[in-house]
């Protein structure tokens, strides 16, 4: 090779944006670039020739020792990817004002350079500068996480809405066909709602649906999947609930209901709750049949007079 | 007289690169049988002193086949021709009698070796004149295009699956690779070894020459990545960055070591571009709605690894859109042309 091809090489290895080291099997280092000297510190007089681990203790020496294995052994390229480990080597990023990370995010391709014996004696560790993907995957990754909490969420009552709880109610309904834990639902209704709005306008009518969810939200377990169903109707699924655990839950909802008074201009509004309760059977071969068993009962509760939570026929 | 010499291999592409690699001077009478059952029938009849067998093969396999060579000691002597080169693979099949291995795809120089080693012939080992006389696969129906590459994919997957089992230090299942052409959008229907009900994780790598280009896709049961980690022993970092680290291992060795057997068998060399996470925990219909948008139709080279000791499966996919098939079928002919020269030909752009 003549000297003028060796130079531009030289150029070319230096002006890449992709930092380049190669090492033996012993990881002693033979070739360290431009990229990698300027944002090491390192020289590549100074490290040429020695162990790589002894200039960087951040990398895990086992750990790529277990990654570089099977480039030597098997003669096949190896990816490292930031997202399952954000660097090799602690860098600054590219652009130390503007970034909002401050270290480099990196992928690290790890080539194989066989020898004339054909087998594999050094390596080549690629580095590639990841930050700006990073930054703007995690942007997405926390704005799309913000816009699922939103779209499940009621905006009155802050409890899920009603598409997100059945989509919960039907989840937790198939696991329950297979785990046979027991699980019960629990339907609520406000009784004489429209009087409340009648008498004393639709705000006070939201100021009771409020005060309920957070009644429902004290009377209920972390655990427990709460949502709004409808304008005045509630639903609240209770894992690992017998019926007779959920009329508990559900009388304690019953006496705060009665209990609470709402304050509305100089007025004090008091209401009442319906509700009715259903344990999940292998007979309910639908997630309808089964809130459908709830309703009955709560059906059942508003019949014989409301203020009571009435429990559904047991399905064997 | 000649000595009758038995191929058996479900692939005709297989049969045929191994009549043509059997030495001109060496005077044989060649059979064929596409399965462990026919080949039993043909030894029987006196058509199979020397045999060479496949391991992976429908109906009866090679183990099935040795095994019922051993209990009725019939009289051949077998060379096993495989793609599953597993030190295991090859144990189970040497301790039933048979008397050698070879993998696929053929070397020339090592099947003179054995055939000189045990005495079986001496000669000259060239192999130029039955390259002549035996027809060549010219690829004419697309049947034929499909074996020749289910063929090229039960070596890569034998080579990936050796390279697997050391990772994990245990015996991998090699299957049948499936092929067929569908549209990219169905890929989904082809994966048999993954539960529809469950989240996956999955794993995508380009590979690109100037005549061939595709993709490889790895696909787990979340389920089972959980396992892979567990024979791994990796569990020191955070639980989703292990479950990452783990995919990433795992999509490394076998995508690596198939796109080695590729080129290999191609003689092509492949760029290779980064790996991306297509999705971690998430439903198998959302990763393809999600990436795949065209309705080009593509070769799917479907292969579904099983680890019987850890319980794990999974699938790797290679994927090669529908216009680059012919280029990479004419090169696939063109390197089992010059099979004897062992140079690799540099994939050149023309």
């Amino acid at each position: 090779m003549s000297i003028l091809e060796h130079s531009w090489q030289d150029a070319l290895l230096s002006s890449i944006e992709v930092g380049i080291v190669v090492v033996d099997k012993s990881f002693y280092v033979h070739e360290f670039n431009q990229f990698m000297e300027n944002h090491s510190g390192v020289l590549s007089a100074d490290i040429k020739g020695k162990v790589l681990f002894d200039f960087f203790n951040e990398i895990d020496k086992n750990w790529l020792e277990n990654k570089c294995q099977p480039v030597f052994s098997m003669n096949t390229p190896v990816f490292v990817i930031w997202e399952q480990r954000q660097y090799l080597f602690e860098f600054g990023t590219s652009r130390p004002i503007t970034s909002s990370s401050d270290h480099m995010y990196q992928n690290i391709t790890i080539l194989p350079i066989p020898s004339e014996s054909g087998q594999t004696e050094r390596i080549c560790l690629l580095v590639y500068d990841m930050t700006d993907q990073a930054m703007s995957k995690e942007r997405a990754d926390k704005l799309n996480e913000q816009l699922k909490v939103i779209s499940r969420i009621d905006g009155l009552t802050g409890l899920f809405n009603r598409r997100y709880w059945q989509e919960r109610f039907e989840r937790e309904f198939k696991l329950t066909f297979r785990n046979k834990k027991p699980i019960s639902v629990l339907i609520l209704d406000i009784d004489h709602f429209k009087k409340v709005n009648d008498t004393y306008g639709h705000q006070a009518g939201d100021k009771v649906i409020q005060s309920l969810a957070m009644l429902i939200r004290k009377a209920t377990r972390e655990t427990d999947i709460s949502g709004r169903y409808g304008g005045e109707e509630f639903v609240v699924l209770l894992p690992d609930t017998t019926a007779d655990t959920a009329l508990i839950v559900g009388e304690r909802i019953r006496k705060a209901a009665q209990r609470y008074l709402v304050k509305h201009d100089n007025a004090e509004i008091s209401v009442t709750i319906s509700a009715g309760i259903a344990q999940f059977s292998s007979q309910f071969t639908r997630p309808l049949m089964w809130l459908e068993a709830a309703d009955k009962a709560l059906y059942q509760a508003k019949e014989s007079g409301r203020n009571q939570v009435v429990l559904a026929e047991a399905h064997a | 007289m000649a000595l009758p010499v038995l191929i058996c291999d479900d692939s005709s592409f297989a049969r045929k690169a191994m009549a043509r690699s059997l030495p001109d001077e060496w005077d044989v009478d060649i059979s064929y049988a596409v399965n462990g059952e026919e080949a039993i029938a043909q030894i029987e009849a006196g058509k199979g002193d020397v045999m060479f067998l496949d391991l992976n093969m429908p109906v009866m396999d090679g183990y099935q086949t040795m095994e019922i060579i051993r209990k009725r000691d019939l009289p051949t002597m077998v060379i096993v021709v495989s793609g599953d080169v597993q030190v295991e693979a090859r144990k189970r099949m040497m301790a039933m009698g048979a008397i050698d291995f070879i993998r696929k795809p053929i070397d020339n120089s090592k099947l003179s070796s054995i055939l000189t080693k045990y005495g079986i012939y001496t000669g000259e080992s060239s192999a130029k004149k039955r390259a002549e006389d035996e027809s060549v696969n010219t690829g004419d129906s697309i049947a034929e295009k499909l074996d020749a590459f289910r063929e090229i994919a039960n070596v890569a997957m034998g080579r990936a699956g050796e390279n697997l089992a050391k990772l994990l230090n245990t015996f991998v299942e090699l299957p049948i690779p499936n092929i067929s052409i569908v549209h990219a959008n169905e890929l989904s229907m082809m994966l048999t070894n993954i539960d529809n009900e469950q989240q996956v994780s999955a794993v995508s790598k380009g590979f690109v020459s100037p005549s061939i280009k595709g993709e490889a896709l790895i696909i787990f049961n979340d389920a089972d990545v959980t396992a892979i980690q567990k024979v791994l022993g990796a569990d020191k970092y955070q639980q989703e960055l292990a479950e990452i680290e783990a995919v990433m291992d795992v999509s490394n060795i076998i995508i690596g070591a198939c796109l080695n057997a590729l080129s290999d068998q191609l003689q092509v060399i492949f760029t290779h571009n980064t790996p991306i996470l297509l999705g971690v925990h998430c439903d198998i219909n959302d990763i393809v709605d999600n990436n795949i948008s065209r309705w080009e139709k593509v070769l799917v080279i479907e292969i579904a690894y099983s680890v019987s000791s850890g319980n794990i499966n999974f699938e790797l996919l290679l994927v090669i859109p529908d216009r680059d098939i012919d280029a990479a079928f004419s090169r696939l002919l063109g390197a089992q042309r010059s099979a004897e020269q062992v140079i690799p030909a540099r994939d050149t752009i023309g």
